[in-house]
């Protein structure tokens, strides 16, 4: 057992002895006119509960081993290293929310201080002094530390205070935890549990904080005879305008000591009680979040998972399915609400919010495997409506725009989680009978509109000069052109103007004609794994069969499966969204802005070039070059609002009446005074608000573009040929 | 028990195509090939009362078809057929219904199966015919167009229902083995992923042979069959043209047209 003031009392004559010498030998002795038996009981109290918190430890760590493996890129120092820059800036708390970004700071930079001022009094006590006689809490340092301590005690109080604030007047939706994919009366609807457990959170640790204040200032009550104690007051200046107050309404010494034996008890019991419950709390997320930021995958949307030969069915069934790193994401979430906030499903009323999968899944980890056995494999399924439970309606309102993960503070990677589960209800054919009708039609024609393999460059018929067939003859630039590019009449004309601008500024370029295939990007995050691989594969041996020295796509979700996941397939190749690529033939002098326009219009990101790829700034820059003024959206760049099209979405019709996600957002540039242009850089964009602006009335007050066709509108038609286009 | 399941890849015509040069079907390079409609719900049929039975069910699909069809067979395989069995000869060129079905009888009879599914028809020729005539040859009895079924594996009878005219539904008890032909929308075919597709390229095709099933080739091809294809064509476009004019310029008009048709002026 650790330290006992009989086993000390030699310890504490000698610093009684330097007190009385040495002012700068100033000091607090723990345990000050403790009985030996309280001591005792208190070192019992503590060790059972550090036990406890060891065992909770263990429990969770039980837990996420009982995931499938998984192999992390990099090493574990740079790993660590990017998890502390976000955890010491706090960035990521901070982000579209400074206000709980500074509170939180306050109360993470408190909480650090105070934890490591009461590990600095333990590392003396309890190991240093017994061990080597080694003793540094004392004199100037001891006062440095005081008032250090006491800083961050009003720091950690503060923050705390303004989350209550939060919490209780601010009243934010995204702090609402009731779930679009329950209704009321449902048990699991709003999660009453998750409400009384923010407040014990906060309030515990406001009485903590309070009470340790308190018991400062009682003992400086207290002992305001021994001028080594009451002549250094001030440096615990909180504690001393406390003790100034208690005196005030005549609290003298004796009753001081009275006063600071209880609350030390109470103080102590409840900081203990506090550590105890650490890993079966909330409170769990000062480890749980560190350890999910420092497992953060840069791509987690962007590059799904492959499927490992050696795994018999595809995707997630089982809880056990999931990695051990998805099941330490489930534990990092603090309900924050940020993911809820952004996510397009639940802004026009589907049944998803990203939270509430996360908080499902994460309940239903905590009830099956923290047991020391594990349940029978048919009580581990995550699929279906009972509580903890996914619903395959709330997988597949998901567009895979990847908002949440963009925003989540504690890299929570909610799209690879929703991808896997879906890939299981592929297997089993749970989904709209229409995508099912969908894949089987990419599946024979190799593109989603049914049409024949053949008619795929039949838009470039109606040109003056002829594209060339990267297939046959070598290219400089492959244009990858996608299946909304090739087969639908509106945005085929998008393309004409496309290759027009292209053979304008003399690119040699070329494209694949029928050897083309959907470029399987939507397939993909449908989780039909299977015909993915089929279409990267066909896209693949296509494009080695051509010579070419870099892909040009006016297709962002080709693009992004292009690049970031081919290169696992064996397709590493060079590949630009057309608005970089544009861009920098102006900057060559290849195009020429002659008209400009002077037009008000607004940018909508596409996700899988904004975030995805975080291509923000070329389409900007062309706006700008071609004499636009660009007005952004509230919900622009990292937040841009998808169109409702990702993730298959495009495939499965949306409820009849309920607002559609691109609805939504024309509504929001609807709001924009004097809007003349709603520029789109995306094919599926085009084709979404084009729609969304005529079933939203907006018709007539503004227009829907694709960039290339106002950088056509910027740069009139030399040749009289061209004019046919 | 066993269901077996009689299926056809059948051809969907391409952009563009062009006719054979014998004039009688469509150039072959111009055709996309599936699994035929109808025998995507006879073979899901057959799959649930397997699923839904305690008692061992093997559900065989066949095919009378070159080797081409076997993407067909893998898609059964896929969506949980046991087995898949194809036969052909160059002999089978030319068959017409009769002469296949004649085939798929062979098959039955030394497989035993208790039920023989077939689609009401086939989406390319539509001559609705294969599986009431593989009945005839068995002599086994028979229902067409069955819109639900009842079976139990094991059980002497199957109950089905089959929709008259005049909004009647037809409740029917059959005999067991018979010939059922299955109508589209008796159930919900199940999706086959592409994953369980390339794991049914695992599994054989048994590929049998007319000498295997005790056929010569006299059965079958245009010698064993009862009808003949003489040409397949696309109909000549009718014309309309809008005629303007006073009525008697209208009526004059009208009358050079009816003598061009007929072939009198030139």
């Amino acid at each position: 057992m650790g330290y006992t003031s009989s086993a000390r009392q030699p310890v504490r004559d000698r610093v009684q002895d330097l007190i009385v010498s040495r002012t700068d030998a100033v000091t607090r002795i723990l345990f000050e006119a403790f009985p030996t038996a309280e001591v005792r009981l208190f070192y019992a109290l503590g060790y059972t509960a550090i036990a406890i918190f060891c065992w909770g430890v263990y429990l969770q760590i039980r837990k996420y081993r009982r995931g499938a493996a998984l192999h992390l890129e990099g090493t574990l120092g740079s790993r660590f290293g990017s998890m502390a820059a976000q955890v010491f800036s706090q960035r990521t708390v901070a982000r579209r929310d400074p206000k709980a970004g500074a509170a939180h700071r306050l109360i993470f930079y408190g909480f650090a201080l105070l934890f490591l001022g009461t590990a600095t009094i333990t590392l003396q006590y309890d190991i240093l002094a017994p061990l080597f006689g080694i003793r540094f809490w004392y004199g100037n340092f001891y006062l440095a530390f005081s008032l250090i301590l006491d800083i961050a005690g009003v720091a950690l109080i503060g923050g705390l205070l303004y989350m209550m604030y939060r919490r209780e007047w601010l009243k934010l939706p995204k702090l609402d935890y009731a779930r679009p994919d329950r209704s009321p009366g449902d048990p699991d609807f709003d999660r009453p549990q998750y409400r009384r457990e923010d407040w014990a959170f906060l309030w515990t640790l406001v009485i903590i904080g309070c009470t340790g204040y308190l018991l400062e200032a009682a003992r400086l009550v207290w002992l305001q005879a021994r001028p080594d104690v009451w002549d250094t007051r001030w440096w615990s200046p909180v504690g001393a305008l406390i003790a100034a107050a208690l005196r005030a309404v005549g609290l003298g010494a004796h009753g001081g000591g009275v006063l600071r034996a209880g609350l030390w008890w109470f103080h102590g019991l409840l900081a203990l009680v506090f550590i105890a419950l650490i890993p079966y709390t909330k409170v769990k997320h000062i480890f749980t979040a560190a350890g999910s930021l420092m497992v953060k995958d840069p791509l987690a949307a962007q590059r799904l998972p492959l499927v490992p030969a050696s795994q018999e069915a595809p995707g997630v069934a089982k809880i056990t399915d999931f990695t051990w790193k998805q099941l330490l994401n489930l534990d990092a979430c603090t309900k924050c609400g940020r993911c809820h906030e952004a996510c397009p499903a639940r802004a026009v009323g589907a049944p998803l919010s990203p939270r509430d999968v996360i908080l499902s899944l994460r309940e239903f980890a905590n009830a099956a495997l923290e047991s020391s056995t594990l349940p029978d494999a048919a009580q581990l399924s995550v699929h279906g409506k009972a509580p903890g439970q996914v619903a395959m309606e709330t997988l597949w309102s998901c567009r895979t725009c990847m908002a949440c993960v963009e925003i989540c503070p504690v890299a929570v990677e909610h799209v690879p989680i929703i991808v896997q589960m879906r890939r299981k209800l592929v297997e089993d054919g749970a989904m709209d009978p229409l995508l099912t009708k969908t894949l089987q039609t990419i599946h024979k024609t190799g593109n989603s509109f049914g049409e024949s393999k053949r008619k795929r460059g039949g838009w470039t018929k109606t040109l003056p000069f002829k594209i060339k067939d990267a297939r046959k003859e070598p290219v400089d630039v492959l244009w990858f052109v996608g299946d909304y590019a090739s087969f639908d009449p509106r945005n085929q004309r998008v393309s004409q103007t496309f290759a027009t601008l292209l053979y304008e500024a003399g690119v040699d370029f070329g494209i694949l004609y029928d050897g083309e295939s959907n470029a399987g990007n939507d397939v993909r995050r449908v989780g039909e794994e299977g015909l993915y691989e089929v279409l990267a594969g066909a896209n693949i041996a296509a494009l080695a069969g051509a010579t070419f020295s870099t892909i040009v796509t006016t297709d962002p979700h080709s693009y992004n499966t292009i690049r970031n996941e081919y290169p696992d397939f064996g397709g590493k190749y060079q590949i630009q969204h057309y608005t970089s690529f544009v861009k920098q033939l102006f900057a060559d002098g290849k195009l020429k802005v002659t008209s400009p326009l002077r037009v008000r219009a607004t940018f909508h990101d596409p996700c899988h070039l904004g975030r995805f790829n975080k291509g923000y700034e070329p389409p900007r820059d062309l706006l700008k070059l071609l004499g636009c003024e660009l007005v952004e959206m509230g919900r622009s760049r990292d937040n841009s609002f998808c169109c409702g099209a990702g993730g298959g979405r495009i495939w499965i019709p949306d409820p009849v009446g309920a607002e559609k996600p691109a609805q939504n957002r024309i509504r929001e540039a609807a709001a924009i005074p004097g809007l003349e242009v709603y520029v789109v850089s995306c094919p599926k964009d085009l084709t979404m608000f084009e729609d969304a602006l005529k079933t939203t009335g907006n018709e007539g007050k503004f227009v829907v573009k694709e960039l290339i066709e106002l950088i056509r509108e910027a740069i009139p038609v030399r040749s009289a040929e061209a004019a046919c286009v | 028990m066993k269901i077996l399941v009689a299926v056809k890849q059948v051809a969907a015509l391409d952009e563009d195509f062009t006719i054979r040069a014998d004039g009688r079907d469509v150039d072959a390079d111009f055709l996309i090939r599936d699994l035929n409609e109808w025998d995507d719900f006879s073979l899901e049929e057959a799959v649930k009362i397997k699923e839904a039975s305690s008692e061992p069910v093997e559900v065989l699909a066949v095919c009378v078809a070159p080797d081409e069809a076997d993407e067909a067979l893998r898609k059964c395989l896929a969506k949980g057929a046991d087995r898949a069995v194809r036969v052909w000869d160059d002999a089978l060129e030319g068959s017409d219904p009769i002469a296949i079905a004649r085939v798929l009888a062979a098959v039955a009879r030394s497989e035993q199966p208790s039920l023989v599914f077939a689609g009401v028809q086939s989406s390319d020729q539509a001559f609705a015919s294969t599986g009431i005539a593989t009945a005839a040859f068995l002599e086994w009895p028979h229902a067409a167009v069955v819109t639900l079924l009842t079976y139990t594996p094991g059980a002497a009878n199957a109950v089905f229902r089959r929709e008259l005219e005049g909004g009647l539904l037809h409740e029917v008890e059959i005999q067991c083995p018979a010939v059922l032909t299955i109508q589209l929308g008796i159930n919900t075919p199940r999706y086959a992923s592409l994953r369980s597709i390339k794991q049914a390229a695992a599994k054989p095709i048994e590929v049998k042979s007319l000498g295997d099933l005790g056929l010569s080739g006299d059965d079958v091809g245009e010698t064993g069959s009862h009808s003949r294809v003489r040409r397949m064509y696309v109909p000549d476009k009718g014309r309309a043209q809008l005629i303007e004019g006073d009525a008697a310029a209208k009526a004059k008009r009208l009358a050079e047209i009816i003598r061009e048709f007929k072939g009198e002026s030139a």
